[in-house]
């Protein structure tokens, strides 16, 4: 791969050391040199696009960067906000220019086309360099996609104070590529809906920390918010409302505004539990619908799975899962798989029927039904998706390409790869979002969160992709994402329950370690996520306060120790 | 009082009158409730009636805003379907056309805002409100402008929309209603970080809603000052975040002002003599441990510092600094905090202990003196002092017998401090602090939790008991209480949706008390209506965070954890 001719620039920054000042970056660049020459952006600076037929989404990347780099005005989080600065900016060279080129031999595809090819081969990398003196900086890369990300990082170089936008680290040279090829935040839309505009938001703040993947979990038990085309009635007998639908165009629009910013869009139709819902339109074809008492059936309320044991069940998933995956570019789709409640059938008189005049157990039946629907999706091209209790719990066949998520516990990822598949790390005592927030469930006062507490951004940070793994096994690993669960979310706390916590994971599964080579840590990790947050609430989205403001404008005063 | 005479009629008539469950709509439910069947459907032509003589111009203010609300909450019910199976009923329905308000006679009219910040204990909150089911005009009644204004709150709780009508199924509809506590609070701390006013008046106007009636304003603490003083400009200039994030003079009088039209007293609370840390950016010999590290041997927080309160000098400051703040508010009561003071921190304070040597005094003694001159310059001003519970149970001072008393620790406090005889305003942190659960904010501690984990749901800050542990003779020192969000973790970017509709809970509480039919409240019963509530301040614009799965919201009872 083109980045190892980089390797070169390693010896040049070797011993380098990072000056404390480079608060800016979010995730930390695979390396990383700064000078200390205070370097000015020019009223008339530009961006030269040098890509022969260049795509029309990397002139619009081009002109949202030139957006921010305008609007940003993003005090440095020091006291006084860069008042300090004002000396050092008054004689300072002027930066007019960043020259967008890709290698030679690079072909210049869409962003959009780049961001949805298979895990492994796509293009992420860039080498970004800015000089002291003036001389117009250079962004190179493999890939539009690779000149999207390097954008991303220009981005957050700069600082802002008394109408001037600046940099005190001029020369900055950055060669960076990621860690990990799968970097994802999944959101359920299902629980509770999120409008169009709600969706795009966090798509844009996920592309300012280099997140690839939004996992949506678009259905499940309690609504079924996406109009299909071949089964019309899911979404009018199962959305919330005819205002809360995602529509086919809904739908492409959100999968082309993801792709435009280097989003995969990798949906989940979760199947065969979490689908209650499709019995409004289909009952024949769903178990335990709306059973009492509902925890007897489901892990929450309504009760109700897909009677997947019948053959008329198995052909309308199959069929349902690839006519909607058909409408996606996204190599991959999650079929679900978890939470699968197996006293929902034991009284199911046609789930029995089935088992007993076929003489199959449920676990068989299972497996075909999986069979089935996998089968319908790998022959679209894609490659199925699966929570871990469909390796760990359910003895089924899968394919070896089969990439499974782990949820349940941090400890599940041994077992997961020990079955050789590859694996994103989800794990909820890490990296869902919704936890710590209390019981929702009704007349339960003194009930607390399932899996309580809160994670702190810390605590998320602090997680390690390749804990309990043999090195062989390091290779299976291709990423992991933060999880948004909707029972108490909506989007009336969108932006403050994700942000900036879910940048967390974007830097472990980015970076990987400090560009000193050192593991991630969260004393260094602090001012730099503080600065990201900030310059998200210039941006419009509303993060919640990590710290008090003191604190935030005095890296480490507010530390345990300190 | 010709309430009186009006509940003992009503009350007889309403007796044996069960609860319909389709009255999901009431936050904080009344005190009597009476409801009928029958659909009633507001006139495109409705209006109020306003027939009081002299009515001063924040009830026409607060009419106005009544009718915007009937116009625009356009609230579908929460069932399946959100009222599409009403319509027929809506078919032949008759018309509300009116709202009369009055008061009773002899009642004085003044305005809302000089009821609202009368004394606890002489504010007249309640009204009476009927709807007839004929279409005939409805009334409301009160004895001042300010339970007319809570009446109006009420009124517009009551009516849902489908299909371009707006309506109730339920009239005739007959509710009196009185609060069951004098105080009834929500704390914000502006100081860790900082509100912009729109903010401020955003949450007044929610709490307005739930009948809430005291803004416990934390206006400073050691990470910021944001007041402007007139008399100490330096203060903020020094120890604001920045010369934007101020409160200014006037911020403040139209804050309190807005308050006020809103039936909402404004309590400030200048916290001394611990939470003082920033004052040493402008009076650096005023504070003992300024910025000391490590910072947890002095403080509970970074960053250290506290007020020299030994020092003459610092008590005459403090007691001109508080009485400069609290004479141009209108409120009878101002908090001088009072929690979290650290020893420490004066134990190699060499000035601290130059003047207790020099005069024989002890750190207790010299806060005794330091309160006293404090509270004696606010009492002078007729400011009623409000403390945080140390100041009764971990120092030995003399405080008026009128001192208001926060118990913020525990829950399990209160009796120790209704025992020395004060007057208490509840605000437990295991049942009311908003910020609980939200993880370790300090840094380099990724594995420390929140203090006061776990977060404190709505329903478990329902179940606070307001008499708990107390004696019968106790009761009457509690004059109500309230939830605080105190704002380490929290700004404008998340204020509603940590606030709301969580803070709602202690309004219940403190309002009503019980249910109309005399039961305890119950979390079972609450839910439907706070589903209500929470989807209307939606619908008007709060960003309030979703309490389950819209599926459940439509369903009442069906996510129950035994359902």
């Amino acid at each position: 791969m083109a980045p190892s001719r980089y390797v070169g620039i390693l010896a040049l920054v070797a011993g380098c050391l990072l000056p404390s000042g480079v608060r800016a970056l979010w995730p930390i660049p695979h390396t990383l040199e700064t000078g200390t020459t205070a370097l000015t952006v020019s009223p008339f600076f530009y961006f030269d696009v040098q890509v022969e037929g260049a795509p029309l989404d990397l002139y619009e990347a081009v002109s949202q960067a030139q957006f921010y780099l305008a609007n940003d005005k993003l005090g440095r989080l020091v006291v006084g906000r860069g008042a300090n600065d004002t000396t050092a900016l008054v004689g300072a060279n002027t930066l007019s220019t960043l020259t967008l080129s890709l290698m030679s031999g690079a072909t210049a595809e869409p962003i959009a086309s780049e961001a949805v090819k298979p895990l492994g081969t796509r293009s992420e990398e860039y080498t970004l360099t800015i000089p002291a003196d003036g001389s117009a900086a250079t962004l190179v890369a493999n890939s539009t996609l690779g000149l999207y990300r390097g954008l991303t990082t220009f981005n957050q170089l700069f600082y802002y104070y008394g109408g001037v936008t600046y940099t005190l680290l001029a020369p900055i040279a950055i060669t960076d590529t990621p860690a990990y090829p799968f970097r994802g935040f999944a959101l359920d839309t299902a629980r509770n809906y999120y409008p169009v505009s709600d969706i795009l938001r966090t798509l844009d703040a996920m592309s300012w920390v280099k997140i690839n993947t939004f996992h949506w979990h678009i259905t499940d038990s309690q609504s079924f918010p996406l109009e299909v085309a071949q089964y019309p009635e899911l979404a009018i007998n199962g959305a919330y409302s005819p205002q809360e639908v995602y529509t086919p165009s809904d739908v492409q629009y959100i999968v082309q505004y993801a792709g435009a910013r280097g989003i995969d869009v990798l949906l989940e139709v979760d199947t065969p539990g979490h689908t209650s819902i499709i019995a409004a339109t289909y009952p024949d074809y769903v178990a335990c619908f709306d059973e009492t008492p509902w925890s007897t059936y489901a892990n929450e309320p309504p009760a109700g799975q897909l009677r997947f044991a019948l053959p008329e069940v198995v052909n309308f998933t199959a069929s349902l899962l690839a006519d909607i995956a058909s409408t996606v570019p996204s190599s991959y789709f999650s079929t679900g798989g978890d939470e699968l409640n197996v006293p929902c059938y034991t009284n199911d008189y046609p789930t029995q029927l089935q088992l007993n005049s076929t003489n199959t157990t449920l676990n068989d039946a299972l497996n075909t039904f999986t069979l089935a629907t996998h089968g319908a999706l790998i022959a679209e091209g894609k490659t199925p998706v699966v929570w871990e209790e469909m390796v760990l719990d359910w003895n089924i066949t899968l394919s070896n390409e089969t990439i499974v998520m782990v949820w349940i516990s941090s400890e599940d990822a041994l077992a997961v790869a020990e079955r050789g598949f590859r694996l994103v790390q989800a794990p909820s005592n890490y990296f869902y979002l919704d936890c710590g927030a209390g019981a929702w469930l009704g007349d339960d006062p003194t009930g607390n969160s399932w899996c309580d507490p809160f994670k702190t951004w810390s605590e998320s940070y602090t997680f390690d992709p390749l804990a309990n793994l043999t090195e062989a096994q390091y290779e299976l690993v291709l990423g992991g994402e933060q999880c948004l669960w909707s029972e108490q979310s909506g989007p009336e706390n969108l932006d403050p329950i994700v942000w900036p916590r879910a940048a967390s994971s974007a830097e472990i599964f980015w970076s990987a370690q400090q560009p000193t080579g050192a593991p991630l840590n969260v004393t260094e990790a602090l001012p730099r996520l503080q600065d990201l947050r900030f310059r998200m609430v210039q941006r419009g989205l509303k993060p919640i306060p990590l710290q008090p403001y003191w604190c935030a404008i005095r890296p480490d005063a507010c530390d345990l120790t300190a | 009082m010709a309430f009186s005479r009006h509940l003992m009629i009503i009350l007889a008539l309403v007796t044996g009158c069960i609860l319909p469950s389709g009255v999901q709509a009431l936050w904080p439910i009344p005190t009597t409730l009476e409801t009928g069947m029958t659909t009633l459907k507001i006139s495109p032509t409705f209006y109020f009636d306003v027939q009081i003589e002299g009515a001063p111009s924040d009830l026409h203010d607060a009419v106005t805003q009544s009718l915007y609300y009937l116009e625009n909450d356009k609230l579908g019910r929460l069932v399946v379907g959100r009222g599409a199976n009403d319509t027929t009923a809506l078919a032949n329905a008759r018309t509300l056309s009116k709202l009369t308000l009055s008061l009773a006679s002899g009642a004085a009219v003044e305005p809302i805002s000089s009821e609202a910040v009368k004394p606890l204990g002489t504010r007249s909150e309640e009204y009476v409100l009927d709807i007839p089911a004929d279409g005939s005009a409805a009334t409301l009644t009160a004895n001042s402008t300010l339970g007319l204004y809570r009446g109006l709150t009420t009124f517009n709780q009551l009516f849902y929309y489908y299909g371009g009508v707006t309506y109730t199924l339920l009239a005739p509809i007959s509710i009196k209603d009185t609060p069951a506590y004098p105080f009834r609070g929500l704390g914000l701390d502006t100081s860790r970080n900082y509100y912009p006013v729109s903010d401020i008046l955003r949450t007044l106007d929610a709490m307005s809603w739930v009948k809430i009636n005291t803004f416990h304003w934390h206006i400073t603490d050691s990470q910021s000052f944001p007041l402007e003083v007139a008399q100490y400009p330096e203060l903020a200039i020094n120890g604001a975040y920045s010369p934007q994030e101020v409160y200014t003079a006037s911020d403040v009088q139209y804050i309190v002002q807005y308050a006020a039209a809103r039936g909402i007293d404004v309590m400030m609370e200048i916290d001394t003599p611990g939470h003082t840390a920033i004052i040493a950016a402008t009076y650096p010999e005023y504070v003992a441990c300024s910025d000391a590290s490590p910072w947890a041997d002095f403080a509970n927080e970074p960053p250290a510092g506290q007020l020299r309160f030994a020092l003459p000098e610092v008590m005459n400051f403090t007691a001109s600094l508080l009485t400069s703040v609290a004479k141009v508010l209108p409120s009878h009561y101002f908090s001088t905090g009072g929690d979290e003071l650290n020893t420490n921190c004066y134990a190699n304070d060499y000035l601290t202990e130059q003047q207790l040597n020099r005069t024989g005094m002890t750190l207790n003694s010299a806060l005794d003196t330091f309160t006293q001159t404090t509270h004696g310059a606010l009492i002078a001003q007729g400011k009623t002092p409000v403390v945080w519970e140390e100041m009764v149970l971990d120092w030995n001072i003399t405080l008026s017998n009128e001192t208001i008393v926060m118990i913020w620790i525990s829950s399990a406090d209160a009796a120790a401090v209704a025992g020395r005889g004060f007057r208490i305003i509840q605000a437990p942190s295991n049942y009311f602090y908003l910020d609980c659960g939200a993880g370790e904010w300090l840094g380099d501690d990724p594995t420390g939790n929140s203090w006061c984990d776990p977060f404190k749901t709505w329903s478990e800050a329902y179940t606070f008991d307001p008499l708990a542990n107390l004696t019968e003779a106790q009761y009457e020192l509690v004059l109500g209480g309230e939830q605080i969000l105190w704002s380490e973790q929290s700004g404008p970017q998340n204020v509603d949706s940590i606030v709301w509709p969580r803070a709602a809970s202690s309004a219940e509480i403190f309002w009503s008390g019980k249910q109309p039919t005399g039961a305890a409240l119950n979390v079972t019963e609450a839910l439907p209506r706070l589903h209500d509530v929470r989807y209307r301040m939606v619908q008007r614009g709060i960003n309030a965070i979703p309490l389950q799965p819209h599926w459940c919201a439509l369903r009442p009872d069906a996510c129950d954890i035994y359902a």
